[in-house]
């Protein structure tokens, strides 16, 4: 009452009361403001939020219970006193049913009116703090409210699944993500989960329930959920405290890391099948050494200078295979570094048939060819192309018929610039056409066992046509021939 | 060894290999018969009816060893001979080869395995030792 001047509003259409009850009040610093009517006074009232008002019942306009009402009805919180003369026990009654605090019976002395005023006041006093104490807790329970739907929507959309069980092992939280991985259909908040979790997760589980104290570890496993790599699983379990650091419970978060485990499988086959292919030259190398260094077989001169001979060739196979490798790989990291230029895939195609001259001549091959005239140009790297039809036209040389034929088409078709290399080699079965273009695919017949190969250049071919969004067809007869179609996109 | 000479099939698909495994196995005594495919080396078992057979695992595909090996043991001849396999891969997907535990034995059907290139001591040893244990 000391820092703040209550501030009352006295609505009369007595003069002299007014103004005697306005002094009286301002002498007892109280902000006061009157009104000589009951309307001035609704609007008075209803405008601003007064401490205290006292209304006088009887007025020529409107009388001091619709007063009453209106402020009310506005301002539940200002304290109204009803002040009147004609005071019957039934007025005072609904006077303060409609929600007055008390009514004084005219004439008043000042002494009855600041004791009524005061209580009043206590009362107004005790009103507002009960109202701030409440929007208070209406506001923190809205905070709660909102920081457990905020937690929900954040663990609901994460793709990891995420549930948490309390220290008797009874579900607490789950996202919808876990229910996915662990195919469990109906799941119900406190339900005990330990007994239809994959053994491996509750085991992870059981370590930290069994336990009174918090420790402050992860454990995870990785659990394969359906077998040969259709569904495997990340499993992390972390114990959850109580503030007073003993147990709550354990959250465990449930990844899937099925296609990096397909990556690493995919990586390690690989692996192997390097390590087989280039085990298997070293071995014949090593193989022909302990032969010739081996006294008790005496082979003769020739024989001697046939495996090695038969020795060079391997170790020449091999650093072939490891430059394609390496190319493959470098491919594959993207760290070959390329010189983008425009180029004319014919003029290619056609110095690539003069380097192979001398392959040609040792065979009797032939080559007759047809180029588009005007053949738009296309934007690559020298050398990758150049390997590309070095290796497909290598191919044709190599499993060509001796004395037989390569026929070379270069149009455009569409955006591609259509390059067809045809031989009258040993062709193939549809069954290897299939595996064509796997590394380390060799076809192996009567026809290919004399023919060396490192079983990884059509592959650097198709990697090559790929990587230039163009692609490589083949078409083959087994017996007859083969005719690979090469598809470059040109710049328009 | 006795005075007739010991039939062995020998199958891979790489022709050094072959020649200086023949070579090898000539050299103590044997005679070699070879083939260089699965198809090939069946008909050849079949019309050789060799003492034992060496045969390397990777071939065409990656398991045709085994698949021949399998036949070779399933056949009523072929259960009554030695069978070793011959392998440049000494892990395929983590495995370690071996013949030692019951296991293995069960489903790798051969007999021994050597690593390539082969100790001809040791696989004409390790040779002898079963062809007397199948009474060849």
């Amino acid at each position: 009452m000391e820092d703040t001047k209550p501030k009352v509003l006295i609505v009369d259409d007595e003069k002299g009361l007014r103004i005697g009850t306005q002094r009286l009040l301002q002498s007892e610093n109280y902000e006061v403001d009157t009104a000589d009517c009951g309307m001035l006074g609704i609007k008075m009232g209803t405008e601003n939020d007064y401490d205290l008002a006292i209304l006088d019942l009887k007025m020529p306009d409107i009388d001091g219970i619709s007063v009453l009402k209106a402020i009310k009805k506005a301002r539940p919180n200002t304290v109204c006193f009803i002040a009147t003369a004609y005071a019957s026990y039934d007025t005072a009654i609904e006077a303060t049913k409609l929600g007055a605090f008390t009514y004084i019976p005219k004439p008043f002395t000042p002494d009855e009116l600041l004791r009524n005023l005061r209580a009043g006041y206590e009362r107004r006093l005790l009103i507002i703090e009960a109202e701030r104490l409440k929007k208070e807790r209406e506001e923190r329970l809205l905070e709660l409210a909102f920081e457990k739907s905020r937690l929900n929507t954040i663990v609901n959309s994460l793709a990891d699944g995420v549930f948490v069980v309390n220290k008797e092992g009874e579900l607490v939280l789950y996202n919808p993500a876990a229910v996915k991985y662990l195919e469990l259909n109906e799941i119900i908040i406190g339900e005990k989960i330990l007994g239809i979790l994959p053994p491996k997760i509750s085991e992870l589980l059981k370590h930290f329930l069994g336990k009174e104290a918090f420790e402050n570890k992860t454990n995870s496993a990785e659990v394969e959920l359906k077998p040969d790599r259709e569904l495997v699983v990340e499993i992390k379990c972390s114990p959850v405290p109580h503030p007073d650091g003993s147990l709550a419970g354990v959250v465990t978060v449930i990844r899937n890391i099925t296609e990096m485990k397909k990556v690493e499988y995919v990586k390690s086959q690989f692996v192997s099948m390097v390590a087989h292919e280039l085990k298997t030259p070293m071995a014949a190398v090593l193989g022909f050494l302990n032969i010739i260094l081996d006294p008790s077989l005496q082979i003769t001169p020739e024989q001697q200078k046939d495996y090695m001979s038969r020795s060079k060739n391997r170790l020449q196979g091999l650093l072939e295979m490891v430059n394609d490798l390496l190319d493959i790989s470098r491919m594959e990291m993207k760290t070959k570094s390329r010189e983008l230029k425009e180029l004319s895939v014919g003029g290619i195609v056609k110095s690539t048939v003069d380097f192979l001259e001398l392959e040609l001549k040792k065979k009797g091959v032939t080559v007759t060819s047809r180029y588009q005239e005007d053949l738009p140009l296309i934007k690559a790297d020298n050398n990758e192309i150049t390997r590309l039809f070095t290796n497909i036209i290598g191919n044709s040389i190599k499993y060509n018929k001796d004395k037989g034929t390569i026929n070379i088409d270069v149009s455009t078709s569409g955006n591609f610039i259509v390059t067809k290399i045809s031989d009258t080699g040993i062709g193939m079965k549809p069954e290897d056409k299939a595996r064509l273009f796997s590394e380390f695919y060799r076809i192996k017949n009567e026809h290919t066992r004399s023919i060396s190969g490192t079983g990884l250049g059509l592959s650097i071919v198709k990697r090559i046509a790929e990587s230039y969004s163009g692609k490589v067809e083949v078409e083959s007869e087994y017996g007859k021939g083969s005719t690979f179609t090469v598809y470059l996109p040109y710049s328009k | 060894m006795s005075e007739v000479k010991k039939k062995v099939l020998l199958v891979d698909d790489d022709v050094d290999l072959i020649e200086q495994n023949k070579m090898l196995l000539e050299s103590k005594g044997y005679e070699v018969v070879t083939a260089e495919n699965v198809k090939d080396a069946w008909d050849t078992f079949q019309k050789e009816k060799p003492d034992a057979a060496v045969l390397d695992l990777i071939m065409e595909e990656h398991d045709s060893g085994f698949v021949l090996a399998h036949k070779i043991k399933r056949d009523a001849y072929g259960k009554t001979i030695p069978v070793f396999l011959l392998t440049s891969a000494t892990y395929v997907t983590g495995m370690k080869f071996g013949v030692s535990s019951s296991e293995e034995q069960e489903w790798i059907n051969c007999d021994a395995w050597f690593n390539k290139p082969i100790n001809i001591d040791e696989l004409s040893n390790k040779l002898e030792e079963c062809l007397e244990k199948y009474g060849k």
